[in-house]
Order: structure tokens, then C-alpha cells, then sequence
């Protein structure tokens, strides 16, 4: 199905936010009252810039009934601005696999792009999905790396600049890179930023903020200003997420290997971590995971677990999602004065 | 997470196999008609009751709700005494004057079952105020479920925790339904755990039906009070398998959902799976363990049966110590 | 026995000698310190009349401030109780209870049957309560009929310093859940009060005044009351006896009934409303224990069946009064 109206997508994950980190490490509680009204800042520019439609998650009490609300019940100049909202037919199970879901809804209905709201795993799923549609990401929260940290007025008018064909998508997107692993052969799954293996046996509460369970660490880029696992190797040697190389980093018992980093592993949290050997990491290089038995850390949430018996890979690909460069789309249009008029004289 | 060992992963099989078989005979026994007064089970929620107490102690308080079953077998409430007083028989944990929906045993820490939906949780800060002041590190957990959520008691009582910095755990039991109604209509969150935020305390909802999730989550949480840091509301998303009450035809529950949720969300099929998968237990031993605790229940039913009725003498006993 | 201090002061010194006495005892109430989270001084208050003042500085964090919300403080008290502790709960005025009544009710008052008698909570909930002070509705109702009414929990009422203290010492001592009722009126009366502590028990009904003619039971600030009718009543030649019930649950039946037998005429002096009411209570258990002894009907005397009202002109008709008590003796004979 191809559209001829110029359609958006926004996936809002309003069970982001929520986990474990909020109790043992100072991450920050992202109220959803303020997801939708991130999404009302975005409906308003997007439908001056001319996008038809809006596609959205159906959450029923989360961020979705906030915005049927405000567009029931707001002011009418303001509303009137709005593109036409759609909700997914879909069954809603409150889970990360709505996400996937939505995306790969939207997808197949020829969205120009899709606005992610959420932290680096809602963005993961997505990007299981998004397939060749550029992502806006959006963070909801200061404990990610993935997703930028900005005004919601702002992604959702580089995203209307994009639909709409006023900027370039060719100018301002991307292909990311992603780390891949998969156990004996199956279960493949993937990480956009890092790939911790962690001693811990069980995925529980998913988070992974001891040190001391790392064992192995792999990331596809490493930002020395990013909170989290990457910020290991980045402090060391930093990666951009356009180099054509990620890291693989051996974590040594504490006071052993070669040296001793301290990395903010998460939101107000800085350790040390001893290194026992780090090392550039080429696409399709094939790792076996050394840690005999443990679980996969996938953008900082253990999502795998695997034994003694379980042979585990992780390489690194370039075919990670497409993302679109705010700043990039900003730049272009204040270069080529899309949202100036010209007065006579 | 404190690391499992094996013989902590037995008892924590064991005890979401008794609150499991408990429900289950508790279901047919009432239909049989022997069972007098209301049941809520607590069947599908197993792994909440079980991830808490786990790291509980008898001189620790938990406070409950009007499906308190899971949580007394989770906290060492004596089985055999716990069905006699399902059935109302003098031998029960509360000589048969509590029933289901007031078992209690204070030297075990549990302050009872309570029918009264919401009331456990200003009950639960006395008890964390009374572990302040006795400053030997002891925590107080109030279950309360997503209907409950919305008491005023509740609320009222994670401001209270948290003014006087209480080591109290508020673990919501979300199953998705307060009675016939559903939590998107109660609660106009998706998460119960959101409303920590406006009491300035840590939320987190974990899986519910994963009993190492809520085991860690439960963990730190205790730990972080214990230490002092104050309380934690933690919502653990889970399913009961049986209705409001026993009775209730669940017409409000869509066709094939607690099929489903038995298929894919059973917590102790879960916890079955991990646990072998992982190599730390095996599936002969899980076994060993289905058959004792069958048996055990077996046992408590012949015994609530076959125990005697209270007396006349028992009506006026036990109002006040003296009056 | 010559130091004479307020009915105030002696329900502090109650609660100071008691939390002297024993590390388990705490206070909990609205402002029962006051002052904190301000930058003026601690202890600005010692609750909203005073009766805490000074224990702040003597007991420190024992003394515990709460928020308006008594769902949660006094559920608290409850279930600190249940674990060990021996709360002293302040609720401000007892009309609040309408916002905690389960905690009363369904909790505290119910965990020692439903649990097989294996519970024990020890708390105290004090209150003032009670008319002549012009606070209308919400802030002058009596509601001891109301718990009393309540298996498990007991009731005080007391209506002098003297049994204030006794009874409050014995309310701390206690092993069961008791609300103790402060009546506003009686907070400034001075009378004798021994320095040292001392109990007195429950359901021990004090013959406040002999007499032969009549029986008058009186409870709290209509104690006083009665007396005035009393003196008045035994110009005319018509000698009353005078029974303050102390505490209402339990009710000191056997006094009562003694002294009908021994007068053959009862009146009820209750400020709480009529129906189901302690005057009710009373006059049925006499009705059916003491019937034969009656000389002519039992009378009660209480508040109409109205809430309070504001105005002074109609609080005056609402209360008991001396004039009423007289005239119901009257209708006795």
C-alpha cells in the first residue's frame, strides 16, 4: 500500500520509564501526563507543515486516551491545527511487543517516518521493524543513549520538514549500526548501542547496573558524554556512531587487567571498571561469548538468558535502523529559509 | 541479585506449588459446597507473594488483602491450620472466627488477611514505625491490589511512608481487574508504579508472572529500606486465574484469556522452564516436590474435614484480653 | 491530696509519666508537637488545645507530628500497635473519625476475635469531643454511643482531672483498643490530682453523690450538670445519686441497677442524640434487669435528634441542662 496523503507515525510507549533503574540507581520517573503532551506539541507543528495523518499506538490508559482527551475536549483554534489522528487496529497486550507491533504496522502502511518516544529498549524494539522508514527518536527519560534528549516541538517539526518533502530526507537520515547475537544458531535478537554478557543468571529485573556481573561488553558506538555501559569503552577510546567499527571490551576482576576506568554505568552511579583487553570490532566479525553461563544485556536491559550448553555469537552489521539528524534537518531548512516568508519591501 | 542457590530455588517451588495446589483444591472444595462464606484465590499470582517473602524474616510484616491465601502460605502460615480455617473449624489459624479473608499469625508476620479493600496500607506504616523504632533493620510489605490503588488509605499511606522515611515496600498486585472491572477503567495511569512520582519514592513495575523479576525488584527494595533509604512502591503485573470470588462466571473476561494466560504466563511453567534451562535444577526434583506438596494438601483437607466445629463456648471468647 | 491542676495538665501528666515509664509508648497527632517542617519554634503547639505541650521536649521523636490524615496516622497507631508499640493517638476533634472508621471499626476492634484471639493491640486514641463551645456541627458531636456500640474496642469518658488521669494511665496500660473522650468544657476545670501515677479500673462506676429519691446516670461534662440539678433538687427536699459510669464500654450495669433498686427512679443525662444512644442502652438494660424495682418511668435526657447546631441561642436548647435534668427527675415521681 503506497499513501498519496503524507502520513506519520508515532509510537509512545507508556510503559517506558518504569523499571528497576528508578529504585536502585537516580534515573528519572517520566510522567506519562507529559509523554502526551510531548505529543500534542508534535500534532500541533506537524499538521502546519501538512501531514495528513498521524498513526498512533492504541494504549487505552495511557498516553493515547490523554490525547483523544485534549482533542475531544481542548481549544478549538488549537485543535483544528492538528492532522487527522488514527489509533492501530490492534490488540494492545501492555508490553514491549505493542511497539513492535505498531512499527511494524506502520511500516506497511507507507508512513514517511516514525516519531519513537521511549528509552534506548523502546527504540530497540522499533528498530526490529523499521525496516528502510527513517525514526525521530525521542527520549523519554536522561538514562539513554540511542534517543536524543529534546523539545518534542522540535523533533515533530524536523519530522513534518521530512514527511512533507521541504528538507531532503537524503540530506538529513542515516543507517545506524546494530549489534546482532543469536544463541546455537536461533533466537537472534539485537542491540543498537551495547551488548553487555553479565554473570547474572536470570533476565529478573532486566536492568543491568552491577559492574561486578560484566563480563563482556560490545557496542556499536561509544560516546564519552553517554550515561550507561558504552560509557566504559567511550572514556577510553570513542566511537562515533558513523565510523565503520564498534568495540569489544573483556571486564578483568576488580584491580586486575591493564586499567581501571570510572564510568557513570548509569544515572548517578560512577565505578570502577578494570579492563582486561579492548579491541576494535569490524561488521560481520563473528564472536563466540566467552562467559560460560549468564545473560545478554541488550541496550542495558538483560533480555537473554543462556547456559553452559548454549553457544552464543555477537557480531556487528551496518543495517540498523535509519534515523533521521534533527540538527542536520534544522540546518537545511534555516539554510534554505523553508519556514521563512519574505515580505514585499 | 543475591545469588539463588539451589536449595532457595526449591523452597521458592515449593512455596508457589502450595499457594498453586492450595487454590486449586480450595476451588473444587468450595464447589462442593463444604466451604461456607466468600474465597478470592490467589491462583497466577504465586510468584509475587513468593519474590517478596522470599527475602523476608518472621520479625518482617506483611499486611494483605481480601486474597490473602498466597501470601500467608509465602510468609510460613501453617498450611494444615490455614485450611481448617477455610473451612471453619476450630482448629484453624484463627479458631475458625477469621475465615478466608482474615487469616493471620502475628509470630509469622503476617497481619492478617483483610477484607476491607485498601486498609493494609496505613496498617503496614504502623508496623514499619513500630520496626523503626525497634531499629533492628525490619521492613513492613503492604500487598494491595490495582483496585486498591485507588483507596485513599493507600495513597494517604505512601505520603505518611514517605514524610516519616518508613521502611514499608507498597507491592501492587496489578491482575488487571478490580472485581469485573478492568484497571484501564480504575486507574487513569498504565502503571500503578506511576504514581510514586507524586509521593517523590522510587515506582517500578516489573513481570509479575517472573518470579526472578520480582525476587530482584523485591530485593532491592527491601534492601533499600532495610538501609534505611525509605519506602519503594513496586507494581508487579500479573493474572489471577479464578474469579473476583468463588461463584464468579468471569463473563467480563475476554473468550480464551485465562486459557492464554495459563498457557503463556503461568509463573510456575516459567519458573519451571528457567530453572531447568538453566541447569541449576532438574525437572525429577521439581517433580519430587509436586507429589509431597500434593500430598500435604490432600492431608490439610482431611484434617479441616475431620476437625471439630468451634463451640458455643468459642462465640464470646477473644473479643477483648479483659473487659 | 492538695495539688489542684486542669483536667488539661493532668492528661499530659499522664502521658508524660507513662512515656517516662515505658520506651513503647509514643504520641501521635496533629501538631502534637507543632512547629515542624517550619522555620519558628518545635513543640509551637503540643496538639491543637495544648494537652500534648512539653512532651516534645521531654521525649523528643516519640512525639509524633502527623498529616491531616487520619486514614493513614491512625491506621498507623493500629498497626504499630499490633507490632509491639503502645500508641497514644490524638484524633483532633472526634467527628474526624468519619474519615477513619474502618481503621476503628474493621481493624483495630477486630483483630483479636477474627484472628482467634491471637492479636493484641494496645492503642489509645484520644479525642475531645462534644458541645458548648459553639463549633456547630462537624466540630462538637458525641460519639461514644457510637463506639461503644462496637465489640472490641472500650470506651472512657471521664469527667473530672482526677479520673482523667487514673483512667488515661490505665487506657496506656491497656491491652485492648480504647478511645478516650476529652469533653472541650472540661479541659480548663482544675481539681485535686496526685502527683504520682495511679490507675482506675474500667467498668468501675464512681457515686458521685449519695442519695435516696432518684438515680441519675451522668456521663462526662453532664456529670457536672447533674450535680447542679442535684443541689437544686435537694433544697426541695428530693435527694438524688448521683453515677458517673466513667467509662461506657464497659458500662458499669451493677452499680446502676444497685441503685434503682435502692431509688425506684432512674433519668439517663446523655449529650450524645437520643436513638441508640447511651441513654437508650441504659434504660433497656435497666428496663429489663430492674423493672419491678421501677417507681414510675425511666427519663433521658439528651440532645435532640438534630445535629449541633451553631448559634448559641439554639446550642443552649440543644444541651442538657440543669433545669431539664430537674424537670426529668420530676417527671419520675
Amino acid at each position: 500500500m503506497h499513501n498519496t496523503k503524507t502520513t506519520v507515525g508515532i509510537i509512545a510507549n507508556p510503559l517506558s520509564g518504569r523499571d528497576v533503574r528508578r529504585l536502585v540507581t537516580k534515573a528519572s520517573v517520566f510522567q506519562n501526563a507529559e509523554k502526551s503532551n510531548m505529543v500534542l506539541r508534535m500534532l500541533g507543528v506537524l499538521g502546519k507543515l501538512g501531514v495528513d495523518e498521524v498513526f498512533m499506538l492504541p494504549d487505552v490508559s495511557g498516553v493515547a486516551s490523554r490525547v483523544i482527551h485534549a482533542m475531544r475536549h481542548g481549544r478549538a483554534a488549537e485543535i483544528s491545527a492538528f492532522p487527522r489522528v488514527t489509533f492501530l487496529e490492534m490488540p494492545i497486550r501492555d508490553s514491549a511487543d505493542d511497539s513492535l507491533r505498531a512499527a511494524e504496522l506502520m511500516v506497511s502502511m507507507g508512513v514517511s517516518v516514525i516519531i519513537v518516544m521511549g528509552g534506548d529498549g523502546t527504540h530497540r524494539v522499533v528498530a526490529n521493524a523499521s525496516g528502510d522508514t527513517p525514526l525521530l527518536t525521542l527520549s523519554t527519560g536522561t538514562n539513554n543513549v540511542f534517543p536524543e534528549i529534546r523539545e518534542a516541538t522540535i523533533t515533530g517539526l524536523a519530522a513534518g520538514l521530512v514527511a512533507s518533502g521541504k528538507v531532503r530526507l537524503k540530506d538529513v537520515a542515516s543507517r545506524n549500526k546494530v549489534l546482532r547475537c543469536e544463541v546455537n544458531g536461533s533466537r537472534k535478537d539485537m542491540a543498537l548501542v551495547d551488548l553487555g554478557v553479565s554473570t547474572e543468571c536470570w533476565i529478573g529485573a532486566r536492568a543491568l547496573w552491577e559492574a561486578s556481573c560484566l563480563t563482556e561488553l560490545f557496542v556499536s558506538f561509544a560516546e564519552p558524554d553517554a550515561i550507561g555501559l558504552s560509557s566504559i569503552p567511550a572514556l577510553i577510546h570513542p566511537v562515533s556512531r558513523t565510523d565503520a567499527y564498534g568495540l569489544r571490551l573483556v571486564v578483568a576482576p576488580p584491580g586486575e587487567g591493564f586499567m581501571t576506568v570510572e564510568a557513570p554505568i548509569a544515572p548517578g552511579v560512577l565505578l570502577p571498571v578494570s579492563v582486561a583487553e579492548i579491541s576494535e570490532v569490524r561488521p560481520k566479525e563473528v564472536f563466540k561469548v566467552e562467559t560460560a553461563r549468564g545473560t545478554l544485556a541488550l541496550d542495558g536491559e538483560r533480555e537473554i538468558e543462556f547456559s553452559e550448553n548454549d553457544s552464543v555469537k555477537v557480531w556487528l552489521e551496518m543495517d540498523g535502523p535509519v534515523t533521521v539528524d534533527v540538527n542536520k534537518v534544522m540546518l537545511a531548512a534555516a539554510k534554505h529559509h523553508v519556514l521563512v516568508r519574505h515580505h514585499r519591501n | 541479585m543475591a545469588e539463588l542457590k539451589k536449595e532457595d530455588l526449591l523452597k521458592a517451588y515449593r512455596t508457589m506449588r502450595e499457594i498453586r495446589d492450595f487454590e486449586e483444591r480450595v476451588h473444587k472444595e468450595f464447589a462442593t459446597g463444604k466451604i461456607p462464606g466468600f474465597v478470592h484465590l490467589y491462583a497466577g499470582e504465586e510468584a509475587v507473594a513468593t519474590g517478596v517473602c522470599s527475602h523476608l524474616t518472621d520479625d518482617d510484616r506483611i499486611t494483605s488483602t481480601h486474597r490473602g491465601h498466597g501470601h500467608c502460605i509465602a510468609k510460613g502460615v501453617d498450611i494444615i491450620g490455614m485450611m481448617a480455617e477455610i473451612f471453619g473449624k476450630k482448629t484453624g489459624s484463627c479458631c475458625g472466627k477469621g475465615g478466608s479473608m482474615h487469616i493471620a499469625d502475628l509470630e509469622k508476620g503476617m497481619l492478617g488477611a483483610n477484607g476491607i479493600v485498601g486498609a493494609g496500607g496505613p496498617l503496614g506504616c504502623g508496623a514499619a514505625l513500630a520496626a523503626k523504632f525497634k531499629g533492628k533493620g525490619g521492613v513492613a510489605v503492604v500487598f494491595f491490589g490495582d483496585g486498591a490503588s485507588n483507596q485513599g488509605t493507600i495513597l494517604e499511606s505512601m505520603n505518611l511512608a514517605n514524610i516519616w522515611n518508613l521502611p514499608v515496600i507498597f507491592l501492587a498486585e496489578n491482575n488487571g481487574y478490580a472485581e469485573s472491572t478492568g484497571v484501564k477503567y480504575n486507574v487513569p495511569t498504565p502503571n500503578i508504579a506511576d504514581r510514586a512520582a507524586g509521593f517523590n519514592m522510587p515506582g517500578v513495575t516489573v513481570d509479575g508472572n517472573d518470579f526472578f523479576a520480582v525476587y530482584e525488584a523485591a530485593g532491592e527494595a527491601i534492601k533499600r529500606a532495610r538501609e534505611g533509604g525509605g519506602p519503594t512502591l513496586l507494581e508487579c503485573k500479573t493474572n489471577r486465574f479464578y474469579g473476583h470470588f468463588e461463584g464468579d462466571a468471569m463473563t467480563y473476561k475476554a473468550p480464551g484469556e485465562v486459557k492464554r494466560q495459563r498457557e503463556e504466563c503461568d509463573c510456575l511453567k516459567i519458573f519451571a522452564a528457567k530453572a531447568t534451562a538453566a541447569g541449576l535444577v532438574t525437572a525429577a526434583e521439581l517433580e519430587a516436590i509436586d507429589k509431597e506438596v500434593a500430598a500435604l494438601i490432600d492431608e490439610a483437607v482431611e484434617k479441616a474435614l475431620a476437625a471439630p466445629n468451634p463451640t458455643e463456648a468459642d462465640l464470646l471468647t477473644d473479643v477483648y484480653v479483659s473487659y | 491530696m492538695s495539688r489542684k491542676i486542669s483536667f488539661k495538665d493532668a492528661i499530659n501528666e499522664a502521658l508524660s509519666q507513662e512515656m517516662e515509664r515505658d520506651g513503647s509508648v509514643i504520641v501521635m497527632g496533629l501538631d502534637n508537637a507543632g512547629g515542624r517542617g517550619t522555620e519558628g519554634q518545635l513543640d509551637a503547639w503540643g496538639g491543637v488545645l495544648g494537652v500534648t505541650k512539653g512532651l516534645y521536649g521531654k521525649y523528643g521523636d516519640r512525639v509524633i507530628d502527623t498529616p491531616i490524615s487520619e486514614s493513614s496516622y491512625i491506621g498507623a497507631a493500629v498497626g504499630a500497635a499490633a507490632c509491639g508499640m503502645r500508641p497514644v493517638v490524638e484524633m483532633m476533634f472526634s467527628d474526624f473519625f468519619g474519615v477513619c472508621f474502618d481503621q476503628m471499626m474493621n481493624q483495630a476492634a477486630k483483630f483479636r476475635y477474627m484472628f482467634g484471639g491471637k492479636a493484641v493491640t494496645p492503642v489509645t486514641m484520644r479525642t475531645c469531643y462534644g458541645g458548648g463551645f459553639r463549633a456547630a456541627a462537624q466540630h462538637s458531636q458525641v460519639l461514644y454511643s457510637v463506639f461503644a456500640h462496637i465489640p472490641g474496642l472500650k470506651v472512657v469518658v471521664p469527667s473530672t482531672p482526677y479520673d482523667a488521669k487514673g483512667l488515661l494511665t490505665q487506657c496506656i496500660r491497656d491491652n485492648d483498643p480504647v478511645i478516650f473522650m476529652e469533653h472541650k468544657v472540661l479541659y480548663a476545670m482544675k481539681g485535686e490530682v496526685p502527683e504520682e501515677s495511679y490507675t482506675i479500673p474500667f467498668g468501675k462506676a464512681n457515686v458521685v453523690r449519695e442519695g435516696k429519691d432518684a438515680t441519675i446516670v451522668a456521663i462526662g461534662w453532664m456529670v457536672h450538670k447533674a450535680l447542679q440539678a442535684a443541689q437544686s433538687l435537694s433544697k426541695a427536699g428530693v435527694e438524688c445519686e448521683v453515677i458517673d459510669p466513667r467509662t461506657v464500654s464497659p458500662l458499669d450495669f451493677d452499680t446502676i441497677i444497685k441503685s434503682v433498686e435502692k431509688t425506684g427512679r432512674l433519668v439517663i443525662v446523655d449529650e450524645s442524640n437520643p436513638r441508640c444512644s447511651m441513654a437508650s442502652d441504659i434504660s433497656s438494660v435497666v428496663a429489663q434487669n430492674a423493672f419491678k424495682a421501677l417507681k414510675g418511668p425511666i427519663q433521658m435526657v439528651t440532645a435532640p435528634h438534630t445535629p449541633s447546631p451553631f448559634s448559641g441561642a439554639l446550642e443552649d436548647l440543644y444541651l442538657p441542662s440543669p433545669a431539664k435534668i430537674e424537670a426529668a427527675v420530676k417527671a419520675t415521681m
